[in-house]
């Protein structure tokens, strides 16, 4: 694979994306929303000498912080529990990304003359799939910092290492792009089968919904937030969702049908 | 350059294109004709290493299409139907994206994508996103794409499609240019008059070639000339001098139109001082003399129409 060629190619997606307000403000939105919730609790209870008897359904969860004061506990129990809704980010973002830009390059009928080009189709592919993923990729790991710094800034700096947990790093690091890979995947096969990016986005409730279902499943369980073990767990899953994605999408990587499903 | 044989393709239970053989040696223009549906994209397609062929094999610039595809795209130019371009990039944007895919950088890329802009006179519009541009403007910038690296092929589906007929000649001479400078050129297109007027070697394809050779061959391979004779009175009626006539031994057919007779001669450029020496000598008063050759439309309809009767 020629990365300079990797590299035009998602330059191109890169400069389209960044003119499209509409798709910056889809990667914006959830970002900052999924981030600005929790913060606005901590800082709710920050501010309000909460007593056990006000913090209501979570106080049975507080054990999960052992050693700590109770408003220090309540509030790394939001901190962290939010923070499951992060991998919403790369699982919304990349599919209205990748949707928009395929569909919109079907209407255009702009694919033929890149298939044209010497460029192989894993090169084409990689380009447009890295447009399509970095920015949620970049969204949630800067959503993630500000949302440690912030939070330890407005309640207690003992909230970083909660957030820079070794779990969260991992889950960063690997959970996050595998997610986005995924979205990316859907995108892409979804597409070729509509002709509305809208209602392709649409398919993106099947890597968000089970995303919302175990973050609900942790709150009801008592669970402040993952463990190492459910993160790598969750790693093997998106890994063999991808790899069952890459085997309905194997068309993807022929120009011809990609010319025909596509073009 | 191109050499194309026994060329199939078919999608599903559908013959696209079935047993297509022709060349298309360096520095000529050759013309695709046929209604819609007849195969000449995916003639293209093919030729371009868009999609394989079902059998037959193509050689370009001696290159076998299928193993060294990548090789064939690189050598190749292609303006497809659709122009295709990026609408939220400007013209200049775009012309530089396909530089980079087909190998140009830095100075040499710069310097391609602005002569290729000032030849399809869109240098003022480099900076504009092609979003907001015309039909004819993005043909341009679509045009300009397809020739940015030099191609020693070049395949040009409708290259005139949407162009006021100032543009369209400009494109005419440009393609004439490149053909001059030693490109060859396959030029689809429904257009007879532009085909007729540009392409050295015409094929008329519907499924499978129907006819080929240059404009002038299938004008006269379709009907023979036909050499209008205009008389202007004389001893013998107009009906009387066509019986006459008939009856010459290298002439095959006459018939009277007005007064104009109208004779099918053996060889026209051997026979036509004999038949008005015949004529003179009958009493006829000769007031022109003209050959008739059918245009390439009614060439082109003719072979179509046969292929649907025959259908």
């Amino acid at each position: 694979m020629r990365i300079d060629l990797v590299l035009t190619v998602f330059g191109k997606e890169w400069r389209e994306i960044s003119s499209n307000r509409l798709l910056l403000g889809a990667v914006a939105a959830p970002a900052i929303i999924f981030a600005a919730i929790p913060t606005a609790i901590v800082a709710f209870i920050q501010i309000n000498d909460l007593d056990m008897s006000q913090l209501g359904q979570i106080e049975s969860m507080l054990s999960a912080f052992p050693g700590l004061p109770p408003k220090l506990a309540a509030q790394g129990f939001i901190v962290t529990n939010f923070m499951a809704y992060f991998l919403l980010i790369p699982a919304m973002v990349p599919i209205a990304i990748a949707s928009q830009s395929v569909i919109g390059e079907r209407q255009a009928r702009s694919l033929e003359p890149q298939l044209a080009t010497p460029v192989s189709v894993s090169e084409l592919l990689a380009g447009k799939v890295l447009a399509a993923a970095l920015p949620a990729v970049l969204a949630t790991w800067i959503v993630w910092v500000a949302y440690g710094l912030i939070n330890a800034a407005l309640a207690d700096p003992r909230l970083l290492r909660m957030v820079f947990s070794p779990q969260w790093i991992v889950a960063m690091a690997s959970l996050v792009p595998l997610i986005c890979v995924l979205s990316v995947l859907l995108g892409v096969i979804v597409s070729s089968r509509v002709g509305d990016p809208r209602t392709a986005q649409q398919f993106g409730a099947f890597v968000v919904l089970p995303i919302i279902a175990i973050a609900v499943a942790q709150f009801m369980g008592g669970q402040a937030t993952f463990t190492m073990n459910q993160v790598l767990m969750g790693d093997l899953i998106v890994i063999g969702l991808v790899g069952a994605l890459l085997a309905l999408g194997s068309w993807a990587f022929d120009r011809e049908e990609i010319l025909t499903r596509l073009g | 350059m191109i050499s194309v044989e026994g060329l199939e393709r078919r999608f599903g239970p559908l013959t696209a294109v079935h047993d297509l053989s022709f060349e298309v040696p360096e520095g000529t223009i050759y013309g695709l004709l046929g209604p819609n549906g007849a195969g000449k994209t995916t003639t293209v397609r093919i030729l371009a290493g868009l999609i394989a062929p079902s059998a037959g094999t193509v050689h370009v610039a001696g290159l076998a299409l299928g193993p060294d595809n990548a090789a064939i795209r690189a050598l190749t130019g292609i303006l497809t139907e659709s122009p295709g371009l990026h609408d939220r990039l400007t013209a200049r944007q775009n012309l530089a994206y396909y530089g980079r895919l087909y190998g140009l950088t830095d100075a040499s890329l710069r310097e391609a994508v602005s002569r290729y802009l000032e030849v399809v006179g869109m240098t003022d519009a480099a900076d504009r996103k092609v979003g907001g541009f015309s039909k004819g403007m993005r043909q341009r910038v679509a045009i300009a794409r397809a020739l940015l690296h030099e191609p020693r092929v070049i395949y040009l589906d409708e290259p005139t499609s949407g162009l006021d007929p100032e543009a369209a000649k400009s494109i005419r001479d440009l393609i004439a240019g490149l053909r001059d400078a030693g490109r060859s050129i396959i030029l689809c297109t429904h257009n007879l008059d532009e085909a007729e007027r540009v392409s050295d070697r015409i094929g008329v394809l519907n499924g499978s070639l129907l006819a080929e050779g240059t404009p002038d061959e299938l004008r006269r391979r379709a009907r023979p000339a036909a050499t209008r004779v205009e008389l202007d009175g004389g001893p013998l009626a107009p009906a009387e001098i066509a019986q006459a006539v008939a009856e010459l031994p290298f002439v095959r057919h006459a018939s009277v139109t007005g007064a104009s007779l109208w004779v099918e001669l053996a060889e026209p450029a051997r026979d036509t001082p004999e038949l008005v020496s015949a004529l003179v000598h009958r009493g006829a008063r000769v007031m022109a003399v003209s050959e008739e050759v059918a245009t390439l439309e009614q060439v082109y309809l003719e072979l179509v129409g046969e292929e649907h009767r025959a259908d």
